[in-house]
């Protein structure tokens, strides 16, 4: 406990009153206060004060100790030898505790500081707590976030494994599927820029990056005979190889419940919708129009640009110039005004990617031929 | 003479002090220390100086050794003059000053004698 008072016969009063429950330290004015708070205040658990002193009196050594953030932690009780008046407010209004008030009374005394010590004890403990336990949630939030982030980017990679997997029956490598997933984020991007009315954000455009990998996972379902045929499907054999849509559907919901909210009905919409076409002569269902879901539409064009550029069992690659004024034209069924408005805008970008992922596979084939 | 003869004697509170300080023993020991009490001749001197803050802090000084150690009038005295030179006044009404001193003598007087038995 410090005491600040330039009185002795006072300061004694005070010492005999409280010395068996306080170690007690004297101050005999404001100044050496302020020097024993400088060079202690850790171990101080509470200042009692006098206002009328030589010096820096009682006030300034409240503003001080208020400055320093002292008086948050340091309760401070007012000797005076006045009831109320305006230099008790104006001690309230700085932060002081209580006051202890001439004559002095020994119970009085004793009892207002202990329980004002009390108080400031467990305000501080509080105070402790609050910060330990908030700093440990703080830890706990970035582990859960790390984990979050592990266990997207696992799933990442076992939604691409599985769209490998199926285009491996193709014998495709799994860079179609790394393809349809850059084609389609190029113009969701785009898109999201060009026409803020259909509400992407980056997160939404992540999630139909990420379903695109799944849109042919019906294939796994379609006979190598149709499937690897090449030349002309018949007819019966196009109707069949159509149900690759529903069939993809299918396995999904056989997955219903692993997924994130929100991303299954996404790897829905694009299995069963991407062969949809905006004049609604697509398939399975004949959507027409913004009846299509956004995320098939974005896929749609995706896959049929990735289709044109590569080689096929049935055909040659086409070139980026013929492609790109294939969709436009409608060749490979009609898509949505918005997004061929998208398109054309990126044109650039899908064409840096077309170039970039067909020649690393013309290396690797070049490679295996060398070999 | 007993520390309650004392008090009879310059007039204090002896009960009162008795109460709040809880033994008799601290009411003798403090009520001696009085004699070592320097605010009065600090006050006396500030007011030959004029320096009516410095005696505006050793008045109340003075009112607040009397309140606790019970010295009724005298505290009664100086809480009044504290009152007058509150701001750093020049006090108006001189007489409390004589009457001060002669309280203040007389309490010494007593305490004094009794310190000395």
């Amino acid at each position: 406990m410090l005491i600040v008072d330039d009185d002795e016969i006072n300061r004694e009063m005070l010492t005999v009153m409280l010395e068996d429950e306080y170690p007690i330290e004297i101050a005999v004015d404001g100044e050496a206060a302020v020097d024993v708070l400088h060079r202690r205040q850790e171990e101080i658990l509470v200042v009692l004060l006098d206002l009328l002193m030589p010096k820096i009196d009682g006030f300034g050594v409240l503003e001080i100790m208020k400055a320093q953030g002292w008086l948050d932690k340091i309760p401070v009780l007012v000797i005076s030898a006045e009831s109320a008046n305006n230099a008790e407010y104006r001690c309230l209004e700085l932060g002081v505790s209580d006051f202890i008030h001439k004559p002095y009374d020994h119970t009085i005394v004793k009892n207002r500081i202990t329980n004002t010590v009390n108080l400031f004890r467990y305000k501080n403990e509080l105070e402790d707590k609050v910060a330990e336990q908030t700093e440990e949630l703080r830890k706990q939030y970035e582990l859960l976030k790390r984990q979050r982030d592990r266990l997207k980017e696992s799933n990442v990679r076992i939604i691409d494994l599985l769209g490998t997997v199926v285009e491996s029956r193709n014998l495709e490598s799994g860079e179609h599927i790394q393809r349809v997933k850059g084609f389609t984020r190029i113009l969701a991007e785009q898109l999201m820029k060009d026409c803020p009315e259909y509400g992407l954000t980056p997160e939404k455009i992540d999630g139909i990056v990420m379903a695109s990998a799944l849109h042919d996972v019906g294939k796994i379902a379609i006979p190598d005979s149709v499937l690897l045929k090449p030349g002309k499907l018949t007819f019966e054999e196009f109707e069949f190889m159509k149900t690759h849509t529903i069939k993809g559907c299918e396995i999904l919901d056989n997955a219903e419940g692993i997924w994130e909210e929100g991303y299954g009905d996404i790897c829905y919409e694009i299995c069963r919708h991407h062969h949809e076409r905006y004049d609604g002569r697509g398939y399975p269902d004949g959507l027409a129009g913004e009846d299509i879901p956004l995320s098939a539409q974005l896929v749609g064009v995706a896959d049929v640009y990735d289709a044109l550029v590569s080689v096929r069992v049935y055909k040659p690659p086409f070139t980026l110039d013929q492609a790109y004024h294939m969709i436009l034209n409608g060749e490979c069924g009609m898509f949505s005004p918005k997004l061929m408005s998208s398109f054309r805008r990126c044109r650039g970008k899908f064409e840096a990617l077309a170039r970039m992922q067909h020649g690393n596979e013309n290396k690797e084939k070049g490679k295996e031929a060398v070999g | 003479m007993t520390v309650k003869e004392c008090y009879a004697a310059f007039g204090g509170d002896f009960e009162g002090t008795l109460a709040r300080l809880s033994s008799e023993k601290l009411v003798d020991r403090f009520i001696r220390k009085f004699l070592a009490d320097e605010s009065f001749a600090t006050l006396k001197k500030a007011l030959e100086e004029e320096n009516y803050e410095e005696a505006f802090r050793a008045a109340h000084t003075l009112k607040g050794v009397g309140m606790n150690l019970g010295i009724t009038k005298l505290y009664q005295i100086s809480g009044e003059l504290t009152e007058e030179m509150r701001g750093g006044k020049k006090p108006e009404n001189m007489d409390l000053i004589a009457q001060l001193e002669t309280e203040y003598e007389h309490t010494r007087a007593v305490i004094s004698e009794f310190a000395g038995a």
